[in-house]
């Protein structure tokens, strides 16, 4: 039996690479299979792509890209689609989990289809180490699917990475000490693409603007890594935090109400710990 | 020579009188167009303002000094007022005086003596505004002050020339022996001067007197005649309670609070009018005093500049005029959201002016019509309206902070306990301020109180969002949690939260819910007065900061200290009981930031720190949030404590001795 | 929380609101209409008390309403997206072709990330997804679709499907004014029966691990390899 897998070439797809081959022998095409991207076209090419290998499946990772495409897949073979998906049981029905509300919630679900429309949600599998799939050869897009296509690019802002839309953030609050203290924090926002922000603490003091503030009166920010550190976690900043997937709080007090309401931990003087791992992700670069 | 004078004072009286009442009449027309207030009810009430603020100079006399140069010459001037009919007659004819009270000694002798201490007062007064230059001036037309003072001093020299004159030529009907001022300066006059010095100095009296009632109602001093009506008018109870919007009426017919002069209610006029630019609201002001945009005496001022000019144009265009926006031409945004609604301006103010209207009026304005405020207060106004809290909390949670306590969670249909314990947002919510939860409930079920709380059906007051301006969610709320409380038949009701104290105390009998609320230092002092709860006093020095909502617009101040001094050593700051100093929370300032000026947090931190106190006593979660911010801030030696929490370890400390 | 038979969210202490997604593209909507004139409606499909969030994007400026009534049960994306455009079509039939449908992106529930594509599809018209700026141009609509490090943009013509993301604009705090008015404006009731899912709903579940202590990663500078380790495994490096 023969699977479709759209292939980003990335970590994501090997993990969901991983899940694709519940379904068979995955097949790929390339996300980058049409440039400029359009993705009328990828759904065309997937579409007839699929019935030539009578696929039993197409799968994809759930990343913004592969959602889409997957979708407008489902839209113009009319089949049902599941997004980010963490398990599935091939059969008829398919079972499957998939994520809700952001992944708060996970929905058990039953997809009843001749030929299941699956991506997988980011960094919820191990990718594992199976041969990379063989890629088929597209024909040139129909005019008709290019519609839609990207006709150019404006560049990210020149302020670096923007609070609300950072994938992590680094933040210090009062325990960071000075203005002069933020330099680490710096570092290791720098280091990781990270985008800094602080607690209102910070912005009373002045060692931060504003518009550097998280939190209930600043910026309410939804990433998928918040790295807390020396903020003890008012609720105030809490509210402005409701959207993180997933916080690490670092402080020296650990019944800090941040601590008590973080996915990890660490305990002790964040300057000397946020040095550290900055040192540790030099070391394994 | 009698008909000639009396033709010139008719001529004077008529030019002035008309002068004088065109301008009332503009004035009157223009207060006769603001919109409704009721403010014809409680009539001893008003009638006890009067006694006290007007003619008792209460307010004024709160600052000695300055209290007692304005008592003199006010009180001189309510003596001196018959002097004006006398004048007028003697300028006429000098032969003749005002039946009975121009004969009588003993009224030459108050005569002689107020006039003395409107000198001494004009005197005084000019010392202080040249000399000392009081900060509350800063902003004030002080041009237009020595121009009265001048006016007055010339009232009064040229009342003194007149009498010593008519002494010295015996025109006196009053025994000279009881007017011993004008008799020294009878005698001190160059004899062959008087006949005519008699002549000019009574001319001078009464034009100066015509000029001044005709500068009046131009100036400032306007207050003279319009402060008396003003503090007759003002609010007689809750003060701490803002005045619903109708919203059941079609949309034009709803007043959004003002957005232009013209939506100013008639009190409100009456307020700009009354100003006399004193300063006495700026000294006192939170925001004034760390250096932000907000004068209250300015805000007053520049509403009534406009009024002023823009009103005139209304009427006289018969409604086809519309005036600019208040904000921002005649205010800034900034002015409008740097009050706290702390009230200190308004309880300062000697005329009655009620600042905390204009800028809650206008704030509604901005918010409901514009949309227009803060941009950071918005997810507090979203959550308010979306998730019954302001944090945006679940409701489910709010039982959380009571978890292994035992509290009863009162179920719809169950009976209603003796005492409803309503938690409020912040204490339920916000990890500092729950520990004056926590504490409140485990004194109660320890003195044996019958109570429960309401759990996931508790919404906020709406009081956030009714300072923000916000009235329409705030009704909302409002109506939501007195059918809440009504249908649980709840009779008595324990806060920790002043502002919820206030909303549902004084602001919820305007939409059916009438209970007794009762805050929580209150019903602890009486558990403790009872013997129900026996806390062993410590040594501790403990500094109580008195919560605007309690102490200011809402009369606790009492129950607090008995509970202080239960407890430990009381100290006191300056700033205390009804002349507290806000925390910087109120008026939901509590969700915006204070970009202006110093944190006024730390301005009372720094308050409380001189009193050698090593714990800070407060009543109020929002109070405990801000003051324990300021601390941590200023890195300050400063426990900030709840006086339930106080309490609970005092009571706890006796126990442990016991056993 | 989770109602007993695990089948929905316990909604009996829950406000519901309009997602920050839609609630962007309802703020668009009401702006483009502002700056070129027009007519603007919202759609919804949802049981009776939707009303309630068809009349706050109302009270935000939207001129009419149309309600897809459910009886509460869940809809897969497929049918959402067949109902809503037959809703459309009949909308359109009358009242004339709308130049710009928005979406939100994705539901915020449940995540499908299909039903403005498959609109899209079923019209007939061009689509774009995850866009953060939204610009006209004569015929054609630009837009900007965020990337990593950036945006892609797309000119297509009108009319067009466009679906949207939180940040897009910041939607206005709704006057009262408005919300007096949402209350009489028209909201026109459409029913249709609810096709069998073939993305079906069995139940759900709260994740293992939500709700619980934080995970320790260790004390002081020591604790820096284990971070850097969740770092990999959380894709951040």
């Amino acid at each position: 039996m023969n699977v479709l897998f759209l292939d980003e070439h990335n970590d994501v797809s090997r993990q969901a690479l991983t899940l694709a081959r519940r379904f068979g022998e995955p097949h790929s095409v390339r996300m980058d299979a049409v440039t400029p991207y359009a993705p009328d076209s990828l759904a065309a090419i997937l579409a007839a792509a699929a019935e030539r290998l009578e696929a039993s499946a197409v799968v994809a990772a759930g990343t913004e890209r592969g959602n889409e495409v997957m979708a407008r897949l489902a839209a113009r073979t009319r089949l049902p689609f599941a997004a980010n998906c963490v398990a599935v049981t091939p059969g008829d029905p398919v079972t499957l989990t998939r994520m809700r509300w952001g992944g708060s919630l996970l929905e058990e679900a039953r997809l009843h289809s001749p030929r299941p429309l699956i991506t997988v949600a980011p960094h919820t599998i191990p990718a594992d180490d199976g041969p990379t799939p063989a890629e088929i050869r597209v024909d040139a897009p129909h005019p008709g699917d290019l519609l839609v296509q990207v006709s150019g690019h404006v560049a990210a802002g020149s302020g670096g990475v923007s609070l609300a839309e950072a994938k992590v953030i680094v933040s210090g609050g009062r325990g960071v000490g000075s203005k002069d203290g933020f330099a680490i924090i710096e570092e290791l926002a720098g280091l990781l693409g990270a985008a800094v922000g602080c607690s209102r603490a910070v912005t009373s003091a002045g060692w931060r603007p504003h518009t550097d503030q998280v939190g209930q009166t600043g910026t309410k920010v939804a990433p998928e890594l918040y790295i807390a550190c020396g903020i003890s976690g008012a609720t105030q900043h809490m509210a402005g935090l409701k959207g993180a997937k997933r916080i690490l709080a670092i402080n020296s007090d650990p019944q800090a109400p941040l601590m008590l309401n973080a996915d990890y931990t660490v305990t002790g003087d964040l300057k000397e710990i946020v040095p550290a791992i900055s040192a540790e992700i030099r070391k394994r670069r | 020579m009698i008909v000639a004078q009396a033709i010139a004072l008719a001529v004077a009286l008529v030019i002035a009188g008309a002068l004088f009442g065109r301008r009332a009449l503009l004035l009157y027309r223009l207060v006769r167009s603001g919109k409704p207030a009721s403010r014809f009810d409680d009539v001893p009430a008003r009638a006890r303002a009067e006694a006290v603020v007007v003619v008792g100079q209460s307010k004024l006399l709160q600052r000695l000094v300055p209290g007692l140069v304005h008592a003199a010459i006010f009180w001189g001037f309510l003596v001196l007022f018959p002097t004006i009919v006398i004048g007028m007659i003697g300028a006429v004819d000098p032969h003749a005086t005002l039946p009975w009270l121009g004969a009588q000694g003993w009224y030459a002798l108050l005569v002689d003596v107020f006039a003395l201490l409107v000198l001494a007062g004009v005197v005084a007064a000019f010392v202080i505004r040249k000399v000392q230059r009081p900060a509350r001036f800063k902003g004030s037309h002080l041009g237009e002050a020595d121009l009265i003072l001048a006016l007055i001093a010339g009232i009064i020299v040229t009342l003194f020339l007149w009498h010593g004159s008519q002494i010295a030529l015996g025109l006196n009907d009053y025994p000279a022996g009881w007017a011993p001022v004008s008799s020294l300066v009878a005698g001190a006059l160059h004899r062959p001067l008087v006949p005519f010095l008699e002549r000019a100095a009574v001319w001078a009296h009464v034009l100066i007197i015509l000029s001044f009632l005709v500068y009046l109602p131009y100036s400032k001093h306007l207050h003279i005649l319009v402060a008396a009506i003003n503090v007759y008018f003002g609010r007689t109870r809750a003060r701490g309670r803002l005045e619903p919007i109708q919203f059941d009426r079609p949309e034009a017919d709803v007043r959004f609070g003002s957005a232009r002069v013209t939506d100013m209610t008639w009190k409100q006029m009456l307020d700009t009018m009354s100003c006399t630019e004193c300063g006495r609201c700026q000294d006192v002001c939170p925001a004034y005093v760390t250096g932000k945009a907000l004068s209250p005496k300015l805000l007053i001022m520049a509403m009534r500049d406009q009024l002023k000019t823009e009103g005139p144009k209304v009427l006289a265009a018969n409604g086809s005029y519309t005036p600019p926006p208040i904000v921002p031409d005649a205010v800034t945004d900034d002015i409008v959201w740097d009050c706290v609604t702390c009230g200190a301006c308004v309880r300062e103010c000697p005329v009655g002016i009620e600042h905390i209207d204009h800028v809650i009026d206008l704030r509604r304005n901005l918010v409901m019509v514009e949309s227009r405020f803060p941009e950071e207060a918005g997810t507090m106004l979203r959550d308010v309206d979306r998730s019954s809290n302001p944090w945006g909390k679940p409701q489910a949670d709010r039982t959380q902070w009571a978890e292994g306590l035992g509290v009863r969670v009162l179920q719809p249909g169950e009976p209603a306990p003796d005492v409803l314990f309503w938690v409020g947002c912040a204490p339920a919510f916000d990890e500092r301020a729950r520990k004056a939860a926590v504490s409140t409930a485990k004194l109660m079920l320890a003195a044996g109180v019958d109570f429960a709380i309401l759990g996931p059906r508790e919404a906020c007051t709406g009081d956030p969002a009714r300072r923000m301006g916000d009235e329409y969610t705030f009704q909302r709320l409002a109506n939501q949690n007195v059918e809440t409380l009504n249908s649980s038949r709840v009779k008595r009701i324990v806060t920790t939260c002043p502002h919820c104290f206030n909303s549902i105390g004084k602001e919820y009998p305007d939409f059916g819910g009438n209970f007794e609320v009762i805050h929580h230092t209150e019903f602890l002092a009486g558990l403790v007065r009872e013997g129900k709860l026996e806390p062993l006093a410590g040594e501790q020095k403990i500094t109580y900061h008195d919560s605007c909502y309690l102490a200011r617009h809402n009369d606790v101040r009492s129950q607090p200290r008995e509970l202080v001094d239960a407890v430990g050593k009381a100290v006191e700051m300056p700033r205390n009981r009804e002349r507290t100093f806000c925390c910087g929370a109120g008026g939901a300032r509590m969700w915006m930031e204070e970009k202006r000026g110093r944190p006024i947090n730390q301005e009372r931190v720094r308050e409380a720190v001189a009193t050698g106190a090593e714990t800070l006593a407060v009543a109020c979660p929002f109070c405990t949030v801000m003051l324990d911010d300021g601390v941590r801030e200023m890195g300050a030696k400063l426990q900030v404590i709840d006086l339930a929490t106080l309490l609970a370890e005092a009571v706890e400390k006796r126990r442990n001795m016991a056993t | 929380m989770l109602t007993e038979d695990s089948r929905a969210i316990d909604t009996r202490h829950l406000g519901f609101t309009m997602s920050p997604h839609e609630e962007c593209g309802v703020e668009e909507a009401v702006r483009i209409i502002e700056a070129n004139g027009g007519d603007s409606v919202v759609l919804t499909l949802g049981p009776p008390e939707a009303v309630e969030q068809l009349r706050d994007a109302m009270a935000l400026g939207i001129d009419r309403a149309i309600h897809l009534q459910t009886d509460g049960q869940e809809w897969d994306g497929e049918g959402t997206a067949a109902a809503i455009a037959d809703a459309i079509r009949g909308e359109e039939a009358t009242s004339g072709p709308f130049d710009i449908i928005f979406f939100g992106n994705e539901s915020a529930d449940s995540g499908g990330f299909q039903v403005g594509i498959r609109v899209a599809y079923a019209l007939n018209r061009p689509c774009v997804t995850g866009l953060k700026k939204v610009t006209l141009d004569g015929a054609n609509v630009r837009c900007e679709q965020e990337i990593e490090g950036g945006r892609d943009v797309y000119v297509v013509p009108l009319p067009a499907v466009l679906t949207v993301k939180e940040g897009l604009n910041l939607p206005r705090y709704p006057s009262v004014p408005g919300k007096m008015r949402a209350r009489s404006k028209a909201v026109t009731v459409l029913t249709s029966a609810r096709p069998e899912p073939r993305l079906e709903l069995v139940r759900l579940d709260v994740p293992a691990g939500q709700g619980r202590r934080a995970e320790s990663l260790g004390t002081g500078r020591g604790a820096a390899t284990a971070v850097v380790d969740l770092l990999v495994k959380a894709g951040v490096i």
